[in-house]
């Protein structure tokens, strides 16, 4: 009698249930409190678009996106992707972090369906042997875009401040071989994560390294942190630059006085400016449902989105969701997206990720590199401070 | 009688009646390997408190040596699984001597000392980059084997490889509760200086149980590195390890022999599938309401307060 009435109230709370016929269930698994939630939510915001202009453009399936709050903790996010599993999920989307990206897309491997993510760029996600798992950025895209901008504005010196993280050391390590290459002095500061008062190692940048430039490999917190103590320190350098969640509106509304000429990558600027079909339809729905303008962390999120539902939808229409159909739909082809051509290859990888970078210049995220893309002139040698 | 005859049907209910019920769902398995674990630190934890009277901040270092210990041994040693699990706790039962310094430090001094030995063991992770990768941590862990076509590494082979860990940990509580030392480390609890008047080695009988506990806990951290096949200094180090083991052992009842894993399981699964339903983001702010009630109410904890009904009213039964 007591195990029925706690399974009840389980199957009650839980809402176990089966996909309907022509509605597609997707577990999304994400941070939406704890140290990762700013990351979490905006991506987050991102798949609900993609769910909406799915659910509008298909006409023949619906998603219905199943969102749990993974706390930012790995083991959370475990049991996130089994609970999604309990729920009907067909396969999982979301995630920040390589930390907890790592655990949880192993238990959806266990599960034997595909998990896709855009935010966890550590190459050992993918050197695992996985066969279900997909991400649509990588560290090599993020180190590419911060040294094409640093060629293009013929920096020889660098301080490059990192984050002893997988993902941050690893974007550090291809910057460092990539500047060292090209005959260029970079000095390594790593730093410890819990790390908030940077100081002693901009006083050090300041005094020892006195570079051309400031480069940042880490998270928001650290970005400002870094910034902060650069603005009381004063070191003479002509430009500042970090990659991921850094040249965002976000980063301008809650820090104008730190933002200013910092460099960032970013795969549009803001205010954004869509010109394609696809690009319209996405900012309308996102402006639609957020009532405010996309940013990168969205466009993400829109496109890790976007790419399941339709590789769930084909190989649900091909009678191959338990047979390895959806990762044979996303590795078949190359995929046209708001971030340019998608091809994974046999680990999950996007071979074709290129970022480009952007500054902030007075509120606005102006991209400025590569040429081609650029939507204002880079502002050098120019900082914060 | 009436006592084994409970362990009797609790046992059969942990063995049997769960798997039967539940084994088919894994979110549901695992959420309660996720409570037995914190219930394993929590006995850990609380046998220190209530032996010896030593209150602990610090059970995230022994968790996090036995994981990293234990993760290590299989990954580059190529120790199985099982053995590697049982080295971490014996890794995290020798470094637990590195504080005993700590032994002759009371009350919230001795509790400080241990919290910060947590945090030193796990700047000592981020920087022994060469052996444990540093804050990249350590990804795809051996996971549990395969033993006799039995797949321990599956959510239900975990449920019972940790279910069997935890009520292992409480019989070791309970014998050691049950010899002399246990009573000395009982009466150390409320006066060690009377305890050494009557002859006994405090410090002695101190180091001992610091060494099982740190064990114990230590083979807990170990077991959850090869169930989530994943490890760094921040989580294997997480204060949130202890504070979760002292919330579950003093909601409870920290000294008795089942209030721990009572604490642990209740405090966990109400959280996950009630409070979490109810409240997808910030559903803590109501553990934390329950948890200031039953303080408040009960100090000594639910077990306590129950047994203490059951007696009141057994007690109105036989007198109308």
């Amino acid at each position: 009698m007591i195990a029925r009435m706690i399974s009840s109230v389980l199957a009650l709370t839980l809402g176990l249930g089966a996909a309907n016929a022509d509605e597609l269930i997707i577990g999304s698994q994400i941070p939406l409190t704890g140290s990762a939630a700013r990351a979490g939510m905006g991506m987050n915001e991102g798949i609900q678009v993609a769910a909406k202009v799915f659910n509008e453009t298909n006409g023949k399936h619906t998603v219905k996106v199943i969102t749990i709050d993974d706390e930012s903790q790995p083991a959370k996010a475990v049991a996130a992707i089994e609970r999604l599993n309990a729920q009907g999920a067909l396969a999982f989307t979301g995630g920040y972090g390589s930390n907890i990206i790592g655990p949880a897309s192993d238990a959806a491997e266990r599960l034997g369906k595909v998990y896709m993510t855009s935010g966890g760029v550590a190459t050992e996600l993918s050197q695992r042997g996985l066969k279900t798992f997909f991400r649509i950025s990588n560290a090599t895209g993020y180190a590419k875009a911060l040294a094409g901008l640093s060629d293009t504005l013929d920096l020889q010196s660098f301080s490059l401040i990192y984050s002893t993280r997988e993902s941050t050391a690893e974007v550090a390590k291809l910057l460092e071989e990539i500047w060292t290459a090209e005959g260029k002095k970079v000095t390594l500061h790593p730093f410890d994560p819990s790390i908030a008062d940077f100081k002693p190692v901009l006083h050090k940048i300041k005094l020892q390294d006195r570079p051309e430039a400031i480069a940042m490999v880490g998270y928001e917190n650290d970005y400002v942190g870094i910034i902060r103590a650069a603005k009381v320190l004063k070191p003479d350098a002509k430009a500042i630059m970090g990659t991921w969640s850094l040249a965002t509106p976000k980063m301008w509304q809650d820090f104008p006085d730190l933002m200013n000429n910092v460099y960032g990558t970013a795969p549009l600027p803001y205010p954004a400016q869509f010109n394609t079909p696809e690009e319209q339809t996405f900012a309308e729905a996102y402006k639609e449902m957020h009532n405010k303008e996309p940013d990168y962390l969205g466009i993400f999120g829109y496109v890790q989105g976007l790419l399941l539902f339709n590789a769930v939808a084909e190989a649900y229409d091909a009678g191959t969701l338990n047979s390895g159909g959806v990762q044979d739909a996303l590795r078949k082809t190359e995929h046209d997206t708001l971030i340019g051509k998608v091809i994974f290859d046999e680990s999950g990888d996007n071979t074709n990720f290129a970022h480009r970078m952007a500054q902030h210049q007075d509120g606005a995220v102006a991209i400025v590199w590569p040429k081609e893309s650029a939507t204002a002139e880079a502002r050098f040698p120019a900082v914060p401070w | 009688m009436m006592k084994y005859l409970s362990l009797i049907i609790i046992l059969a209910g942990a063995y049997l009646a769960v798997p039967l019920q539940f084994g088919g769902n894994d979110y549901v398995i695992g959420i309660v390997v996720s409570a037995l674990t914190i219930a394993g630190i929590a006995v850990a934890w609380a046998m220190l408190g209530n032996l010896g009277g030593m209150i602990s901040f610090g059970h995230s270092a022994f968790f996090g040596v036995g994981a990293y210990g234990s993760a290590l041994l299989a990954m580059n040693a190529g120790l199985p699984v099982f053995p590697s699990i049982l080295a971490g706790g014996v890794i995290a039962g020798v470094v637990s001597i590195l504080t005993m310094p700590t032994l002759r430090l009371r009350g919230p001094y001795f509790a400080l000392a241990m919290l910060a030995f947590a945090e030193i063991f796990r700047i000592l992770a981020i920087e022994m980059r060469w052996l444990t990768n540093g804050s990249g941590g350590l990804l795809s862990i051996p996971r549990l084997p395969t033993v006799f076509g039995f797949d321990f590494g599956s959510r239900l082979g975990g449920y019972f490889v940790v279910l069997t860990l935890v009520l292992l940990t409480v019989f070791v509580y309970w014998l050691i509760r049950n010899r002399p030392e246990g009573l000395a480390l009982r009466a150390m609890h409320d006066s060690e200086d009377a305890t050494l008047v009557v002859g006994v080695n405090a410090t002695r009988l101190k180091a001992a149980v610091l060494v099982v506990s740190a064990f114990l806990t230590g083979i807990m951290g170990a077991f959850n590195a090869h169930y989530i096949n994943f490890l760094e200094p921040d989580y294997a180090f997480n204060g949130s390890w202890t504070t979760l083991a002292i919330v579950a052992a003093i909601f409870g009842g920290y000294k008795t022999l089942w209030g721990p894993v009572a604490g642990a399981l209740i405090v966990y699964l109400v959280d996950q599938f009630v409070f979490k339903a109810i409240m997808p983001s910030g559903h803590q702010l109501i553990l934390g309401g329950l948890l200031a009630a039953i303080v408040i109410f009960s100090p000594s904890g639910l077990l306590p307060w129950l047994a203490s009904r059951f007696r009141k009213e057994a007690g109105d039964a036989a007198h109308p």
